[in-house]
C-alpha cells in the first residue's frame, strides 16, 4: 500500500482508523473525553509553506472527528499542542517521545495539564498509533 | 569581594561559647564557587575527617552559594554538611526555603558550628551579631512548635530547627526550615542534636552586591519568560514534584513493595500528582523568589487521617509511604509526611526503613514480639503512625529502625540484608535503576551514597532536558540500557553537582536554558566563566568529596548496587533489565580518572589544583583502605 501524504484528510482518516481499530486504546482511554488539536509551524525549506491545523476528538475510548481544519477550529479544541514541523516528524517516527519533547520545550501544550498527566497512558498510546500510519512527509 | 558573596563565615564553638568570623578570598570561591563544595574544602582542610559523626568534633557546616538570595529563581538554597551519622562518609543535604537568603542578608556566606554545648541551646544571628541562647523552653518540641515559638520570640526571623528525632540522634533525622522546607538526607539533624543545638534563628536586612545590576535584570527577564513557557515548570506548578508519578509508572521508574514489583497503575492513580491536586491541594507554595512554586500546601479535611493545613508530600514521600509500603490511601501519605516533618525525619530513609520492616514482617524475620505488637502488614498506616513516634523517640523497636535500614538489617541477621536497599548506607531515592541504568551508575558513585540530586542524570537520561551546548549528549536515551550511559553520567555529574555550589534548584535548572543560568552567575559574581570553567569546578567538587570518602575508607568495592536492584523485575517497563554495572563502572572510572581502587589518580588531582588532597591520598593509594568504625553498612 502506498504511503499516505502527511497532514492530508486521507492521512487523518487512516490515523483515526488506527485508533478506532485498537482494542488496547479502547481499554486505556475509557476515561478520556476531549478534543486535541495539533498545530504544525511552517517550515518552507522542508515543504511546509504554511501553518498546518489538525483537529482530533476522543470520547471515552471512541474516536470522533479527525479533520484537517482552519485556525479557528483548531483553537476551539480542549487541548492544543503546537510545535515545529521537524519535531512532529520526529515524534511520528518515534525518534523522540512526545512527553520528552514537551518537557524540553520542543512542543507546547495549552489545556488542563493535570488532566493530561492523569491520562498520560492514553496520550502515549495515541502517539504510538500515529507512528504506525505509513506516512510520506513533505521533505521525504 | 566579588558580587554574590559576603566573604564571611561565622564560626561558633558551642563548648566555649566563642563566636568569631573568618574571611574567604575571591580565589577560593573561583575554585569552589559555594555551597557544599566550599563546605567540603573547609571540612577537608580544617577538621579531623574520622571524627565520630555524633560527637562535638564533627563540624556542622552551613553554606550558601553566590546566587543565594539574589532574587534569581530557585536560588534560595543552602547546603548543610558534616560527616554523616547515617553513612559515616561525607554528608550533605541541600534545602530551599528562606534560611539561605536570610543568612546572606545577615552578612554571612556560611556558618561552621563545632563542639557540643553543655546545655540545650539555639543560635540567634541578626545582621552580623550572634549569640547562643539557652533552649530548655523548646527542647523536646517538634519542628512546627519550635518554629512557632522562635517566630514569636524573634520577630521576622527565619528558622532552622530539629525535632525530637534530631535530639534523640535518629540517624536519618532532618532539619526543617520554617516548617515547609527540609534538609532531609544523610541524617544531619542528628549532628545538630549531638551538639545540643536545637535551632538557628536568623534575621538580616542587608543586600548582597551584584557585579552587573543591569545584566542581572536582563537575566531575570529571560528566566521569567523561559519558566512561563516551560511545560516542565508548568507541571511542577500544577502538581508539585509528584507530577511525575503517572509517567514514572509507565517507564518503570517507580519502586513498589520495597523494590520487588514492576508496575501497579492503581497505586499511581491513587497517589500521583493529579490525585494530590484534585483531592487535597489547598494552594501552591514557593521558596523565596521562585515563580514555579512546586511546594504543596495540603489538608486532609476529614477521616481517620485528618491533618491541619500544612506542607504536603513530595514525589519521593508519596513513594516511600505509598508505593513502597503498598498504601493506596493518599491521606495516609499526607499524615505520615506531617509526622515526619514534625518529628524531623527524612521521609526517604524513614519510609524505606519502614518498607524493609514490612517485608521482614511478611517473611517472618520480624514477629509481633519484635515489633512490640505492631502489625507491620503492608499498608497498615495506623501501625506506621505509631511506629514513626517510636522511631523519633527511639523507643523499643523504633530504636532499632532509628539506626537506618542498613544497620537495622545487619542486627537482624544476614537474611534481612536484601531488604535494605541502599548504596553506601543511604537508602535509595525513588527512581529505579533497572528502568534507567544511568541512574544506577549515578547511585553507585554519588558521594553521599545512593542519591538522585548530586548530578543531573534524572533530567538528562529521562529526557527532561537536552544540553548539547554544555556537553556532548545524544538526542535521546533509552532508559533500560547501559550503552552510552557512563559518559552521560560523568558529564551530568560535573554540571548537575553545580546546583549545590551555585545554589540553584534542579527544577529551575531544568526549566531554564543553561545559557541563562550561566549569565545570571556571571552578572552576579563578575567571574566571566564559560561552561567549561563551570564544569571544571564541578569536577573539582566531585573529586574533593570522593577524596574525603577515600580517606574515610571508601573504595571501588563500595561502588555497587544492592542485590535487590540487581534482581530483574518480571513485569512493567523495566522487566528483565538490570544495569550492566561492570561496563558502566569501567567506562566511568576511565572518564573520571579513578584507579582500580576507586581513588582519584594523581595527575587528575594535580590538574584540578588539589595538591594537598593528593598528598593525603598517597598513603591510601599505597595500602588498601580500611573502612572506619561508623561505616557499618559495607556493601
Amino acid at each position: 500500500m502506498a504511503k499516505l501524504k502527511a497532514f492530508t484528510q486521507e492521512w487523518m482518516n487512516a490515523f483515526r482508523q488506527r485508533i478506532a481499530d485498537s482494542k488496547e486504546y479502547r481499554e486505556i482511554a475509557g476515561n478520556w473525553e476531549g478534543s486535541v488539536s495539533i498545530i504544525i509551524n511552517p517550515d518552507p525549506a522542508r515543504g511546509v509553506p504554511e501553518t498546518v491545523y489538525l483537529f482530533t476528538d476522543y470520547w471515552h475510548g471512541d474516536v470522533k472527528d479527525f479533520l484537517v481544519c482552519d485556525k479557528a477550529k483548531a483553537e476551539s479544541a480542549d487541548f492544543i499542542m503546537s510545535g515545529d514541523y521537524i519535531r512532529w516528524k520526529q515524534i511520528a517516527r518515534k525518534e523522540i517521545e512526545a512527553t520528552k519533547a514537551l518537557m524540553q520545550g520542543k512542543l507546547k501544550l495549552k489545556g488542563n495539564l493535570v488532566y493530561v498527566v492523569r491520562n498520560v497512558k492514553t496520550v502515549n498510546k495515541v502517539v504510538d498509533l500515529l507512528g504506525e500510519v505509513d506516512t510520506l512527509f513533505p521533505d521525504d | 569581594m566579588p558580587g554574590g558573596y559576603t566573604g564571611l563565615f561565622l564560626t561558633v564553638d558551642l563548648i566555649s561559647g566563642k563566636i568569631s568570623r573568618f574571611v574567604l578570598e575571591e580565589e577560593f570561591f573561583r575554585l569552589h564557587i559555594g555551597g557544599s563544595a566550599v563546605a567540603a574544602r573547609l571540612f577537608l582542610d580544617g577538621f579531623p575527617l574520622d571524627c565520630d559523626p555524633l560527637s562535638g568534633a564533627n563540624p556542622l557546616i552551613i553554606s550558601t552559594g553566590p546566587m543565594t538570595g539574589s532574587a534569581f529563581p530557585g536560588t534560595s538554597r543552602f547546603s548543610v554538611c558534616a560527616r554523616s551519622p547515617l553513612t559515616g562518609i561525607w554528608g550533605e543535604s541541600a534545602c530551599g526555603g528562606t534560611f539561605g537568603p536570610e543568612l546572606k542578608r545577615a552578612g554571612y556566606d556560611g556558618l561552621i558550628i563545632t563542639g557540643r554545648a553543655p546545655f540545650p541551646c539555639y543560635l540567634r544571628i541578626e545582621d552580623g551579631a550572634a549569640e547562643i541562647i539557652e533552649a530548655s523552653e523548646i527542647w523536646g518540641k517538634d519542628i512546627y512548635e519550635t518554629t512557632d515559638l522562635l517566630w514569636s520570640k524573634h520577630r521576622s526571623c527565619r528558622v532552622l530547627a530539629i525535632g525530637p528525632a534530631g535530639e534523640n540522634l535518629v540517624r536519618f533525622a532532618s532539619i526543617g526550615n520554617d516548617k515547609g522546607h527540609f534538609a532531609g538526607r544523610t541524617g544531619l539533624g542528628a549532628v545538630m542534636g549531638a551538639k545540643n543545638l536545637k535551632a538557628i534563628a536568623v534575621k538580616g536586612t542587608g543586600h548582597p552586591e551584584k557585579a552587573d545590576k543591569e545584566g542581572f535584570k536582563q537575566a531575570l527577564r529571560s528566566a521569567a519568560e523561559e519558566i512561563r513557557s516551560s511545560a516542565f515548570a508548568g507541571s511542577l506548578h500544577a502538581m508539585g514534584s509528584d507530577a511525575g508519578m503517572d509517567l514514572g509508572m509507565m517507564t518503570g521508574d517507580v519502586p513498589i513493595r520495597n523494590w520487588t514489583v514492576g508496575e501497579d497503575y492503581d497505586l499511581s492513580a491513587a497517589l500521583g500528582g493529579p490525585a494530590l491536586t484534585e483531592k487535597y491541594l489547598v494552594k501552591a507554595h514557593a521558596c523565596t523568589h521562585c515563580p514555579i512554586a512546586c511546594k504543596r500546601v495540603v489538608r486532609v479535611a476529614e477521616g481517620p487521617y485528618r491533618t491541619e493545613e500544612g506542607p504536603g508530600p513530595e514525589y519521593e514521600t508519596c513513594c516511600t509511604f505509598g508505593t513502597m509500603i503498598m498504601n493506596y490511601d493518599l491521606a495516609g501519605v499526607i499524615k505520615a509526611n506531617e509526622l515526619c516533618n514534625r518529628y524531623g525525619m527524612d521521609t526517604i530513609s524513614c519510609g524505606s526503613t519502614v518498607a524493609m520492616a514490612m517485608e521482614l514482617f511478611e517473611k517472618g524475620l520480624l514477629s509481633g514480639r519484635d515489633t512490640e505488637g505492631l502489625d507491620m502488614a503492608w499498608g497498615n498506616m495506623p501501625a506506621v503512625f505509631t511506629l514513626l513516634g517510636k522511631i523519633a523517640r527511639r523507643e523499643g523497636f523504633g530504636g532499632l529502625l532509628a539506626e537506618g535500614s542498613a544497620r537495622a538489617a545487619e542486627r537482624l541477621g544476614s537474611a534481612a540484608a536484601e531488604a535494605s536497599v541502599h548504596v553506601k548506607g543511604l537508602e535509595l531515592p525513588m527512581h529505579d535503576p533497572r528502568a534507567f541504568h544511568g541512574m544506577g551508575l549515578a547511585y553507585m558513585v554519588s558521594n553521599r551514597g545512593g542519591c538522585h540530586l548530586q548530578h543531573a542524570v534524572m533530567g538528562t537520561e529521562q529526557g527532561m532536558v537536552s544540553w548539547p551546548q554544555v556537553f556532548t549528549m545524544k538526542d535521546s536515551y533509552t532508559g533500560p540500557e547501559s550503552e552510552d550511559k557512563a559518559a552521560l553520567v560523568f558529564h551530568s555529574e560535573n554540571f548537575g553537582i553545580l546546583g549545590n555550589s551555585l545554589a540553584i534548584c534542579h527544577y529551575v535548572l531544568y526549566s531554564l536554558k543553561p545559557e541563562t543560568v550561566l549569565k545570571a552567575f556571571n552578572v552576579i559574581t563578575g567571574f566571566g566563566f564559560g561552561f567549561s570553567d563551570l564544569m571544571v569546578c564541578g569536577t573539582r567538587d566531585w573529586m574533593l568529596k570522593r577524596g574525603i570518602n577515600n580517606l574515610l575508607g571508601v573504595t571501588s568495592r563500595n561502588d555497587a548496587l544492592p542485590k535487590r536492584i540487581m534482581t530483574a523485575l518480571t513485569e512493567g517497563a523495566a522487566a528483565g533489565s538490570v544495569p550492566d554495572t561492570k561496563k558502566l563502572l569501567s567506562e566511568y572510572y576511565a572518564l573520571r580518572g579513578l584507579d582500580k581502587q576507586g581513588i582519584p589518580k594523581e595527575d587528575r588531582l594535580q590538574e584540578l589544583g588539589l595538591d594537598a588532597l593528593n598528598r593525603r591520598l598517597a598513603a591510601v593509594r599505597a595500602a588498601e583502605p580500611v573502612a572506619k568504625e561508623e561505616m557499618k553498612w559495607q556493601n
